[in-house]
């Protein structure tokens, strides 16, 4: 499989981690990667609410892509809502098409273009991206954390369930991970508040973690570059300004599958998140250990009543 | 006390013409964009249904001043939920764009620093094709906290750039005339 790739503005700064383990996994499981010429910025979040210069921004992008004549992959939900919300409004909208096709100098037929984890879990498919895990993440217990523009709204985004989405939960399983039940899969990290109203972000976000924490987590594995800058960069900061330690470590999920291949943790690059996944990588195939440690503790505590 | 003579009936016609609000006039006021709100849940002045219904009745003044709709983070619940597809969180940017074109004019004041950060991240998408996050966090931070405030983010910047996470520069692309150029077509009223 060949694909053209939108890494966006993230993947090459604070999400390195993501654009690294993407490449990696994407190597290994036979899918090339053709990075699109000269890309732009999407507008992002901060013109997200300027809707034609949002679709205009990233239909420069979609132009880049049509040239190479190739499907186009985006890790990245907040690009890949903004690609998507742009090819779409270029095929329906003859108004605003005429208006980039003026400003690039070019005609535009459109482009098929998808979220990199709807490539792997249903064009590669987790049979076939299983079959190449070479060994079990038992003792990794995580929650699926999709937030929010993987999966919505479902005219951009169509494959998954707008309100209770299975996909990376599936994908997680499939490595020997445990992936348990979270109501707050899809609820906001508050991403776009993060610089305006920074309290508000940090209390969505902090409502993560005490879910997360509440179902016996020890990670979060996350498809967006936008949650894991709230969830793993602010991390810290969430704790201090809400009085506690979080320490909780927030994986893309292009590393925990690439840890399923056997991949390096330098190739996965998770010495670049803000917290540590050491001790979480420890756990890997010592569930049993950890299960009588819990055994034991309560053991202790019905001795102590 | 709503007075009808202050109402401006043309309001709801205005943002209906904005790039976005086309559908604000399909609202029939459910709630159902409110009880889903994240942000709803912990700030009960966030109020989508309310902003919608008092755009429909045409309080202009008090919905493109009213501080309150900065706060959407633009989650897409109330877009997925609405049974009359509104497009609430797109109806929000038609309103904020108003608001921002009122504001520049001098005729309202924006007290929230949301626009401050979009239209420095925007600015230099515009210079840059690439958005230069150093930079316009910096900006953002001294003329939101005061030096002081922007030291206080001095050790994330730092511990972000030993990681080899923030670039000091920007990153300019080759068809920054190209993305100029798509800036005049949409700016073409």
């Amino acid at each position: 499989m060949k694909l053209a790739y939108y890494p966006g503005c993230t993947l090459h700064g604070t999400a390195r981690e993501y654009d690294a383990s993407t490449k990696a996994v994407c190597k290994a499981a036979g899918v090339d990667l053709v990075e699109i010429e000269d890309w732009n910025c999407c507008g992002a979040l901060e013109a997200i609410f300027d809707k034609e210069l949002s679709m205009g921004l990233s239909a420069r992008n979609n132009f880049k892509a049509q040239k190479t004549g190739l499907d186009l992959v985006i890790p990245c939900s907040i690009c890949s809502h903004n690609l998507s919300r742009a090819d779409t409004a270029m095929k329906k909208d003859e108004a605003f098409r005429k208006k980039i096709e003026r400003a690039l100098g070019e005609k535009y037929h459109g482009v098929k273009m998808k979220h990199l984890l709807d490539v792997i879990v249903n064009d590669i498919g987790i049979d076939a991206i299983s079959g190449k895990f070479k060994r079990s993440l038992k003792g990794i217990k995580a929650v699926a954390y999709y937030g929010c523009l993987l999966v919505r709204p479902s005219e951009v985004s169509k494959f998954d369930n707008p309100e209770n989405p299975m996909s990376l939960d599936n994908l997680i399983r499939s490595t020997g991970a445990d992936c348990l039940p979270f109501t707050q899969k899809t609820k906001c990290c508050g991403g776009n508040l993060l610089m305006s109203k920074q309290d508000y972000a940090f209390i969505l976000t902090k409502k993560l973690f005490d879910e997360a924490k509440a179902t016996g987590a020890n990670c979060i594995v996350v498809a967006c570059p936008m949650c894991h800058m709230l969830l793993d960069g602010q991390q810290t900061m969430i704790g201090k300004v809400h009085n506690t330690v979080i320490e909780m470590p927030v994986l893309y999920f292009t590393q925990l599958i690439g840890l399923a291949m056997g991949l390096s943790e330098k190739e996965l690059e998770l010495d670049k998140n803000m917290v540590p996944a050491s001790k979480l990588i420890g756990s890997i195939g010592k569930e049993a250990k950890v299960e009588v440690k819990a055994a034991s503790k309560a053991q202790v505590a019905e001795a102590a009543e | 006390m709503i007075k009808s003579s202050e109402l401006d009936p043309n309001f709801k016609y205005e943002i209906a013409k904005e790039p976005g609000g086309e559908n604000i006039m399909k609202c029939f006021n459910c709630t159902g964009c409110t009880v889903g709100c994240p942000v709803m849940e912990i700030d009960k002045s966030y109020n989508p249904r309310r902003i919608l219904r008092k755009a429909l009745l045409g309080m202009r003044k008090e919905v493109l001043t009213d501080d309150s709709m900065w706060h959407c983070a633009s989650c897409y619940i109330c877009f997925e939920r609405c049974p009359q597809d509104v497009k609430i969180t797109e109806v929000i940017g038609a309103i904020r764009a108003i608001a921002q074109r009122e504001a520049k004019a001098g005729k309202i004041k924006i007290g929230n620093n949301k626009p401050l950060f979009d239209n420095l991240f925007i600015d230099s998408v515009k210079s840059n094709g690439k958005w230069y996050e150093a930079g316009v966090s910096g900006t953002f931070m001294l003329k939101t906290k005061g030096i002081g405030g922007a030291i206080g983010y001095a050790p994330m910047g730092l511990e972000l750039f030993k990681k080899g996470k923030l670039s000091i520069l920007p990153h300019k692309i080759k068809g920054t005339k190209e993305i100029k150029r798509i800036f005049e077509e949409v700016e073409k009223k």
